[in-house]
C-alpha cells in the first residue's frame, strides 16, 4: 500500500467515529435530507417568506454529535483490563471527551445536560503520570544526568507518546473532540493533542475509582513497559574533557588511553582498539579507524557505562510504595504499604558543563571526600 | 574548532521523544475489536451459520468481553464473518460450506488474528529490538587475533 493509501486510511479512520447502528433511529437523518422544512437544527433561522436561505448539512459534525455506543465502550474497558477496577461506562466516556468538544456540542444540542469532559482528569492523571514515571527512571538509573533523566520521563509518558497508546489501546472511535485553530489565548487543538488526553484522564480515573497503587501498576503496564533508547538521549560535546572532569569529581586518578588493539594501521581500513584506564582500572573501550577516533568512542564508552548504569528490576525500589495499596485517595486510603522503600546513598552527581558562574566549587567533589575523610579516619583509629 | 554560535550536539526536542510499543511485554491488548456475522434469512448456505449464531455465538461473546459481535442481514448471499482490528484493518472470512464447528473454527481464526497482512516467514531472517546477547563476533577480541 502506497503513501497516499495509507493516509487516506488513516484519515478515514480518524473521521469515522464510531456511530453505531443500534444507536440510530432514522438514518438518513431528517438534517441531511433537502428542503429548509426538513432540518430541525438551529442551522437556518425562522422561516422567511422569501425563498430560505440553503441548509449546509455536515456529515463529520452529525456523526461527530451522535451518543458513542455502551458496547464500544465495555469493550474498550476490558481490552484495557480495567473490567474490575472500572465498572461504569459513563467514567470511560468522560475520560474520552475532550473539553473542545464541549462548545460543539451545546451549540448543536443547547437543551441538553452538557458531557463531562476529560480536562480535570487530564490534569491530574498528568501529574500522577510524571511522578511514577520519574521515580521509576530515577530508581532503574540512578546515576544519569539531570537533563537526560527529564527527556526519559517525556519519552515515557509525553505526548506524543500518550497519542501513540491512545491509539494502540483503540480509543480512537471513542474519541470526542472538535478541531480548534490557534487563537492569541489558547493553542490549537489537534487529533494528537485529544487523543493525548485519554490516556491521562484514565491514570487518574484509576486513582479515583481505586487507589494510588492501582494508578502505578496500570501506568507501569502501559507506559513504563515501553522501549526508550536511553543512549541516544546522551550527547557530548567533548567526552575526554567530561571524562576528566567526573574522574577528578569521583577523585580517582586521571583517565590514561592506551591502545589495546591495532590492525592495518597503514592500509586503507585501519582499526584500533583503545582503552581508557584510571590507574589499573579499564573504564571503557572503543574502536575506530584512526587513533583520536578510537579515543573519542572509549571515553564516550567510559561514560555511558557510567551513565546507564541500571538496577535489576527485582532490586528497584520506588518511594510512591510507601503509600498504602487500600482503595481510596492517598489521605483516606487504609491498609499497608505496597512494599518497603530504602533510600539509595547519595554519591556525587554529574559534572556540569560551563559552570563557570559556580565559585568554591572543589574536586574532588563535597561527598567524595566525605566519603574518604571517614576512611582516613577509620584508619587513624585503628 | 567548531563556532561558538553552532551547537556540537544536535537538541533534543522533548515534546517530540516518545517510546516505541511493546504489546504483550507486560500487558497485552487484544487486536480484534469487533466481529460482525452476516448470513441470510432464507437460503441453505446460511443455515449453519444461523445454527451457529442461534446455539453458540453467546458463549463465544461472553468469553471474549473485549470484542463486539454483531449480527447483520445479507439477503441472498453467501455468509461471511468480518473482523475489525485496531490496525485499521479488517478480515473477510466467507462461511458457506463449513459445519458448525467448522464455523467456530473461523471465528476463533478472526478472533486470534492480529489484523496484519499474512507474510511469508520463510525467507525472513531473524528480527529484534534487542541486540545479540553474546554480542557481535570481533577478530580482535579473541585469544588468537583473527588474521584473514
Amino acid at each position: 500500500m502506497g503513501h497516499a493509501q495509507r493516509r487516506l486510511v488513516s484519515t478515514a479512520a480518524r473521521l469515522a467515529t464510531s456511530v453505531h447502528a443500534s444507536n440510530i433511529k432514522v438514518f438518513p437523518p431528517r438534517e441531511a435530507l433537502a428542503g429548509p422544512s426538513a432540518s430541525s437544527n438551529t442551522k437556518t433561522k425562522t422561516p422567511s417568506p422569501t425563498p430560505s436561505k440553503p441548509t449546509f448539512f455536515s456529515a463529520e459534525t452529525w456523526a461527530a454529535l451522535q451518543p458513542p455506543s455502551t458496547a464500544a465502550l465495555s469493550t474498550f474497558i476490558h481490552r484495557i483490563g480495567l473490567a474490575t477496577t472500572v465498572t461504569s461506562t459513563d467514567v470511560i466516556q468522560q475520560a474520552c471527551t475532550h473539553p473542545s468538544y464541549i462548545p460543539l456540542f451545546e451549540h448543536h444540542n443547547p437543551k441538553e445536560p452538557v458531557p463531562a469532559s476529560n480536562a480535570n482528569l487530564a490534569a491530574l492523571g498528568n501529574s500522577l503520570l510524571g511522578l511514577f514515571a520519574t521515580e521509576y527512571v530515577n530508581a532503574t538509573f540512578p546515576h544519569l544526568p539531570t537533563r537526560v533523566l527529564k527527556a526519559a520521563v517525556s519519552a515515557y509518558v509525553g505526548p506524543t507518546t500518550c497519542a501513540h497508546i491512545a491509539t494502540e489501546m483503540g480509543a480512537q472511535p471513542l474519541l470526542r473532540w472538535n478541531r480548534t485553530p490557534n487563537t492569541p489565548t489558547r493553542p490549537a487543538v489537534l487529533h494528537a493533542d485529544a487523543m493525548a488526553s485519554i490516556p491521562r484522564a484514565l491514570t487518574a480515573a484509576v486513582y479515583q475509582q481505586h487507589s494510588l497503587a492501582a494508578a502505578r501498576k496500570f501506568v507501569h503496564r502501559f507506559f513504563l513497559s515501553r522501549d526508550v533508547d536511553l543512549r541516544s538521549m546522551i550527547k557530548f560535546r567533548d567526552p575526554k574533557l567530561a571524562l576528566r572532569e567526573t574522574v577528578a569529581k569521583f577523585g580517582r586518578e586521571r583517565p590514561v588511553s592506551r591502545l589495546l588493539k591495532e590492525t592495518g594501521r597503514y592500509s586503507l581500513t585501519p582499526v584500533f582498539v583503545v582503552g581508557i584506564y584510571s590507574g589499573a582500572e579499564k573504564l571503557g573501550e572503543g574502536f575506530g579507524s584512526s587513533l583520536k577516533m578510537a579515543e573519542f568512542r572509549a571515553a564516550e564508552d567510559s561514560l555511558l557505562r557510567l551513565y546507564l548504569t541500571r538496577q535489576p528490576p527485582h532490586l528497584v525500589q520506588l518511594p510512591s510504595s510507601t503509600f498504602s495499596s487500600g482503595v481510596g485517595d492517598i489521605f483516606t486510603a487504609k491498609g499497608n504499604a505496597v512494599g518497603s522503600y530504602t533510600p539509595g546513598t547519595m554519591a556525587d552527581s554529574e559534572v556540569l558543563y560551563g559552570s563557570s558562574g559556580k565559585t568554591g566549587l572543589r574536586v574532588p567533589g563535597a561527598r567524595t571526600r566525605a566519603v574518604t575523610e571517614v576512611e582516613e579516619g577509620l584508619e587513624e583509629l585503628q | 574548532m567548531a563556532s561558538a554560535t553552532k551547537a556540537a550536539t544536535r537538541p533534543l526536542l522533548r515534546a517530540s521523544l516518545s517510546s516505541s510499543p511493546a504489546n504483550g511485554h507486560v500487558a497485552f491488548i487484544p487486536q480484534v475489536r469487533k466481529v460482525v456475522i452476516e448470513y441470510c434469512d432464507s437460503w441453505a448456505s446460511s443455515a449453519n451459520t444461523r445454527t451457529f449464531v442461534h446455539n453458540h455465538l453467546e458463549n463465544v461473546a461472553r468469553a471474549n468481553p473485549h470484542v463486539e459481535f454483531v449480527v447483520k442481514q445479507r439477503t441472498h448471499k453467501e455468509p461471511i464473518a468480518r473482523g475489525f482490528y485496531l490496525n485499521n484493518r479488517d478480515k473477510v472470512v466467507p462461511l458457506h460450506g463449513f459445519e458448525v464447528n467448522g464455523i467456530a473454527n473461523k471465528i476463533q481464526l478472526i478472533l486470534d488474528s492480529s489484523g496484519a497482512k499474512i507474510k511469508p516467514l520463510k525467507r525472513r531472517t531473524v528480527e529484534s529490538t534487542t541486540e545479540s546477547a553474546r554480542g557481535i563476533w570481533s577478530g580482535l577480541h579473541v585469544d588468537e587475533p583473527f588474521k584473514i
